[in-house]
């Protein structure tokens, strides 16, 4: 028997093969969210890919030209399902900032609270996703079973699960009660001790880690110039994190760390995001804490007029994904004139073609999947 | 402290996955996990037998107290998916009224026909199960829309503290914007046309003379009965000439 690279290779022989493409998506398993992967195949590596976007694009922006300030919140929602509360949370500190009204402190603590517990719960949509990428359905199953009780949290906090609708103009849509700081100390209690469950599955495991490491490698260099922001970034050692360096709400007044990896692999990316969770769970221990300094009969949600005053207002904001920001540019009615999302997502995904050159078609993806899709907020 | 735990093992240290016997490990956390739901209770309900609780602000779809609206359409001008229309029903009595109509297969259960509501009388309710067969099955009329125990917890208030309180010291206090924002009227552009009294849900507009013009016809300018008034807006929202605005107090 030859040996498997006694071949002569002859260029012009009909041993030749071409490049193959090949389509991931819109309806594939690995692609989380309706999007598609154009992926070119030398072989098993691949030499090149092309993310192609915009099967989920509804309007979004126009339609809020059409509706008056209060009415866009819900609609904020529906732009990312995983972390519904960030994006209502940010489009209200935009209006707020229009209106040039400082909110109370203690709706400052509550959204902070509301956000961090979505950052939690997004990130562990995305473990969940992880898992089935890496083929590891326990960590699928495990993950969401600890995201249902921050759903349950969700619940208790504003009457709805995932689609919140809870911070507003000016503060949040009600108060918290004991109920609510009782069950979240505890629940956050339990998920730091639940949650070495699933990480003694993946990184205890030398299958799931060797998948990971040293794949999907981005510098920093490349990270800066492809404008990649949130967990993607700090994993190639970009020490910047929004809540810290620009912070809004009460961000600067709670204590925490930004985890910072300089590999640029995906197993870096994955280390960080399970560190923010850690963080997240300090953070919402902190500002429950200020709340009850503050007082139960303190004030949570202000009245603020209908009709926003001619100009330009801007504020950006630490997403589970990376860092979105939203432009409003008010015409001095009821209704915005413009108001200009920018999605972490929709910058990160243009990293998918430096990201799966080079790596193995089987490879694509744990790699993509280290990215977080989320469509809704993409294609908006 | 759980966060520097991760910290130290695996992000600060320098872990090579090399070892072929960390398969094992996590198949050792899978049967001792295995050993302890065997022990514990379930964490999973049996779903259609028993149902999860649910706290009572819970925002299923949408109730409504029928005796308690009056058909100010503070609902419908909310509502950001338009689902909810005025439609002409009969009450107890047997007289026509004007009684909101939800299609729930547009409503985003997001709550603001409860939280607007001036008089409470729409309600969140904790129905969520709402599966039909056909399309027109969805559209809850008035009378549907009745739910049996509304709570007080139910009718989300819209508490809300001004920002002149709060520069007062009087941070504590929470009101509702339907009880302070009033209709005022710029007399120069009124025509004296009672759009105004003839819009009123709750009957708080009235015409009163104010001598007589140049032809001999009387000048009717509205009065607001401000106790009665609920900031629905209709009067504003109905005038020809734009005579009336909502003077909001902040």
């Amino acid at each position: 028997m030859m040996a498997k690279n006694d071949i002569v290779y002859d260029p012009d022989s009909h041993l030749q093969t071409d490049k193959m493409w090949v389509i991931m998506g819109p309806q594939h398993p690995f692609s989380h969210g309706l999007w598609t992967l154009k992926a070119q195949l030398d072989g098993e590596i691949v030499t090149d890919a092309e993310p192609i976007i915009g099967y989920l694009h509804r309007g979004w922006e126009k339609e809020c030209e059409n509706r008056i300030y209060p009415k866009i919140i819900p609609m904020a929602d529906r732009l990312c399902y995983a972390a519904s509360m960030t994006y209502t949370h940010l489009y209200c500190m935009t209006v707020e900032k229009a209106l040039g009204i400082d909110i109370p402190e203690k709706a400052k603590y509550i959204r902070m609270i509301g956000d961090e517990i979505c950052r939690i719960q997004s990130h562990l949509m995305w473990l969940a996703a992880v898992g089935t990428d890496l083929g590891n359905l326990t960590v699928f199953l495990w993950s969401m079973r600890e995201r249902e009780f921050f759903m349950d949290l969700n619940v208790r906090l504003c009457g709805a699960r995932m689609t919140t609708n809870f911070p507003r103009i000016g503060g949040v849509r009600n108060d918290i009660n004991d109920d609510f700081v009782m069950y979240t100390k505890r629940c956050i209690n339990r998920f730091e001790k639940a949650i070495w469950d699933v990480i003694s599955l993946i990184d205890d495991s030398s299958t799931f880690v060797s998948r990971m490491k040293g794949t999907g490698v981005l510098t920093r260099e490349r990270c800066a110039n492809l404008g990649i922001t949130g967990p993607a970034m700090r994993g190639t050692g970009v020490d910047f994190d929004v809540r810290r360096d620009d912070p809004y709400d009460n961000y600067d007044k709670v204590e925490f760390e930004v985890p910072v990896l300089k590999d640029g692999d995906s197993y870096s990316r994955y280390k960080i995001r399970i560190e923010e969770m850690f963080q997240s769970c300090k953070i919402i221990m902190q500002a429950l804490e200020k709340i009850q300094a503050i007082g139960k009969n303190a004030p949570y949600r202000l009245k603020v007029p209908s009709k926003v005053p001619a100009g330009r207002a801007f504020m950006r904001m630490e997403d589970p994904r990376g860092e979105s920001m939203m432009c409003l540019i008010s015409d001095g009615s009821d209704k915005p004139y413009r108001l200009k999302v920018r999605s972490p997502i929709f910058v990160n995904v243009s990293a998918a073609k430096p990201l799966v050159q080079g790596c193995r078609i089987a490879d694509v993806p744990v790699v993509m999947a280290m990215i977080d899709m989320c469509l809704g907020e993409t294609d908006r | 402290m759980a966060w520097s735990k991760y910290k130290t093992e695996y992000i600060d240290s320098d872990r090579s996955p090399a070892g072929s016997l960390w398969v094992m490990k996590p198949l050792w956390k899978v049967f001792r996990f295995f050993c302890k739901t065997v022990v514990h209770r379930p964490v999973t309900i049996l779903y259609p037998y028993e149902k999860m609780w649910m706290p009572e602000n819970y925002r299923g779809r949408p109730g409504l107290r029928f005796d308690r609206c009056v058909a100010c359409g503070m609902c419908a001008k909310m509502c950001p998916t338009a689902c909810i229309k005025l439609v002409e029903t009969e009450d107890a009595s047997g007289q026509k009224v004007m009684r909101p109509q939800i299609n729930l297969g547009r409503c985003a259960m997001c709550g603001y026909c409860a939280e607007y509501c001036p008089l409470d009388a729409m309600t969140v309710t904790p129905e969520f199960e709402l599966a039909e067969y056909t399309r027109e099955d969805l559209i809850y009329g008035p009378k549907r829309l009745a739910y049996e125990g509304a709570t007080e917890k139910m009718e989300i208030h819209l508490e809300q503290t001004l920002m002149s309180d709060i520069k007062n010291g009087n941070s504590e206090r929470r009101i509702s914007p339907f009880k302070i924002d009033r209709p005022v009227l710029d007399a120069a552009k009124c025509i004296s046309c009672k759009k105004c009294e003839k819009v009123c849900p709750v009957k708080a507009v009235k015409m009163v003379e104010h001598g007589v013009n140049e032809k001999g016809r009387p000048i009717l300018y509205p009065e607001f009965n401000n106790d009665a008034c609920i900031c629905c807006e209709n009067c504003v929202e109905d005038c020809p000439k734009d005579a009336l605005r909502i003077n909001e107090v902040l």
